[in-house]
């Protein structure tokens, strides 16, 4: 495609490049920031999302990439390595199946915000929606503000942090992984245990959100799971019957 | 997949871009759906007086049928207003207790003539197509009005037609109407419940079961609020409704959060919509909108302010 792609954004300073997604159809748009990481763009901002769904998905490679304004549905989706900001809100699907790299969001994010994650780092600055981080597989999910319904359900790993409050059923089902929750829980899931913090737990909270500029101090709790529905046996109906 | 949409202005000031910024959602919402665009929209009140919206059937309807119609009305009651304008027929007619027996003249025995919407203030105009079908037919774009809803329709429990199109006169409440976003599992059950209650059902789609439910709560002593939460507990499905009243608009969202919805308020509006590029594209990029949490609702009553309500 080569200076083609061009069409429609210009160049700010060596590296750097501005997007208008006003002029451009999605995948065009999508096609042109795989064109630029590729050929080795560093510093990429996309003008006029407008809550535009799908942008910025499967993007590969290194590079920061910064939407300013607010994004539509699976935002910056099944992401491998880049950085993206996004200075506005979200819909539904955020960094949903990213294998590695970072996405900022600096307002609030929709239902299923980092669905099945396998990696990276996911900030949600504001508040996130229900089913945050369903069948989280890795990686680090951090929200500033609230979490709703059925958070974390199915976690199978990696860290997920919830300054604020959580909605009903935390970490329903988890297999294995870590909530930590500042807030408010509505209600633990089926199976979801709280378990007390260690000097580690601490040391990881204080990092991550020193290193996202979330300030405040907050009263956290440790959920993982009970791990009574790991395994089925007819012999023990009784403790199934309890944990559900 | 459908699309909702709901506005309610706070102040009189913007009661002009109405019409035109529903049109606008509903051009966006588009892309979830075209086997219908309707809207319900609340101009200025009239005290002694009903306005009906009337289809007049279609491409099938005989030429004079908005004659006939209006022969059989005026034997009834004094008509102050009449036009017609594509498929509908918009009277504005002396109204003293009871409707029903105007909205059975005006049907007549005709096949195809409905009544869409009655109210004092209320007007639904719908229609398969999509949002610019309502623009360029029936001049929505300039509507002035205080509040209003819109949907647009992706059929998955009812035909594709006119009559189940949203939004759904809660008939035979003058000025109540529904737009809804989803399925529910238990409308048979319901419906079947409620017409041996003696309620009367217009259409197969489920939706028109949330216009009712509410409406004949509300007629038993309930507030929208309390009618709304009820709903939540007996309705099963999936669904983000809104409703609107004379009184304002409100919204309401299934226990599991199923159906995407964010809304937004300031101190001039509030905007509500599946999706927010149509807050986006009808309100600019600096709306700060955001996902309300499951089984919430939410009623915005207009400002008492405003003259005559």
């Amino acid at each position: 495609m080569g200076f083609q792609t061009r069409a429609g954004g210009s160049a700010l300073m060596a590296g750097s490049f501005r997007l208008d997604c006003a002029a451009l159809s999605t995948r065009e748009i999508n096609q042109t920031l795989r064109q630029l990481l590729a050929e080795g763009v560093r510093d990429i901002v996309l003008t006029n999302p407008a809550g535009r769904h799908n942008l910025g998905v499967a993007l590969r490679g290194e590079g920061r990439i910064t939407l300013e304004g607010d994004a539509g549905y699976y935002a910056a989706a099944m992401l491998e390595g880049p950085s993206v900001r996004i200075l506005g809100n979200c819909g539904w699907g955020t960094a949903e199946n990213m294998m590695r790299g970072e996405v900022v969001v600096e307002g609030s994010a929709g239902n299923a915000t980092g669905a099945t994650i396998r990696g990276g780092t996911l900030v949600v600055k504001g508040h996130a929606s229900s089913r945050t981080g369903i069948s989280q597989k890795g990686g680090l999910i951090l929200v500033g503000g609230n979490s709703g319904y059925m958070t974390g359900f199915m976690m199978q790993k990696g860290v997920m942090v919830i300054c604020g409050d959580v909605g009903e059923a935390l970490g329903d089902s988890m297999y294995e992984g870590t909530i930590y929750v500042g807030g408010r829980i509505a209600e633990l899931g089926n199976d979801a245990v709280l378990r007390d913090l260690q000097e580690s737990d601490l040391e990881l909270l204080d990092a991550q959100l020193a290193r996202y500029g979330i300030p405040g101090r907050f009263d956290w709790k440790k959920v993982v799971s009970g791990r009574r529905l790991w395994n089925f046996s007819k012999k023990e109906m009784g403790v199934w019957i309890h944990a559900l | 997949m459908c699309g909702i949409a709901g506005l309610l202005y706070k102040s009189p000031t913007r009661y002009a871009s109405l019409g035109q910024q529903m049109l606008t959602m509903l051009d966006v919402l588009g892309s979830r759906g075209v086997d219908g665009t309707g809207v319900a929209l609340y101009g200025p009140p009239r005290p002694e007086a009903a306005i009906f919206r009337i289809w007049l059937g279609g491409r099938d309807a005989p030429a004079d049928q908005a004659e006939r119609a209006l022969a059989r009305v005026r034997g009834l009651a004094r008509v102050l207003e009449a036009s017609v304008s594509h498929d509908y027929l918009r009277l504005v007619v002396e109204q003293a207790g009871d409707l029903d027996p105007l909205v059975q003249a005006i049907r007549g025995d005709e096949r195809g003539i409905e009544v869409f919407s009655v109210g004092r203030s209320m007007e639904i105009v719908k229609q398969e197509g999509p949002a610019s079908v309502l623009r360029e037919r029936y001049c929505l774009s300039t509507f002035a009005g205080s509040h209003g809803i819109g949907h647009t329709r992706l059929a998955t429990e009812s035909r594709v037609d006119v009559e189940h199109c949203h939004p759904y006169w809660a008939r035979p409440f003058p000025d109540i109407a529904v737009v809804h976003n989803g399925q529910l599992t238990n409308y048979y059950k319901q419906r079947r419940i409620f017409e041996m209650k003696g309620w009367r059902f217009q259409t197969q789609g489920d939706s028109e079961l949330i216009a009712l439910y509410l409406a004949h709560r509300m007629r038993a002593g309930a507030s929208l609020e309390e009618a709304m939460h009820a709903s939540i507990r007996e309705l099963d499905g999936t669904f983000n409704y809104i409703v609107s009243t004379v009184q304002g608009i409100g919204f309401a969202r299934d226990a599991f959060a199923t159906k995407p919805l964010v809304f937004v308020e300031t101190d001039e509006y509030v905007a509500i919509a599946t999706e927010e590029r149509a807050l986006v594209a009808a309100f600019g990029p600096t709306v700060a909108a955001f996902e309300p949490p499951a089984r919430e609702v939410r009623v915005w009553p207009l400002p008492r302010l405003v003259a005559g309500r």
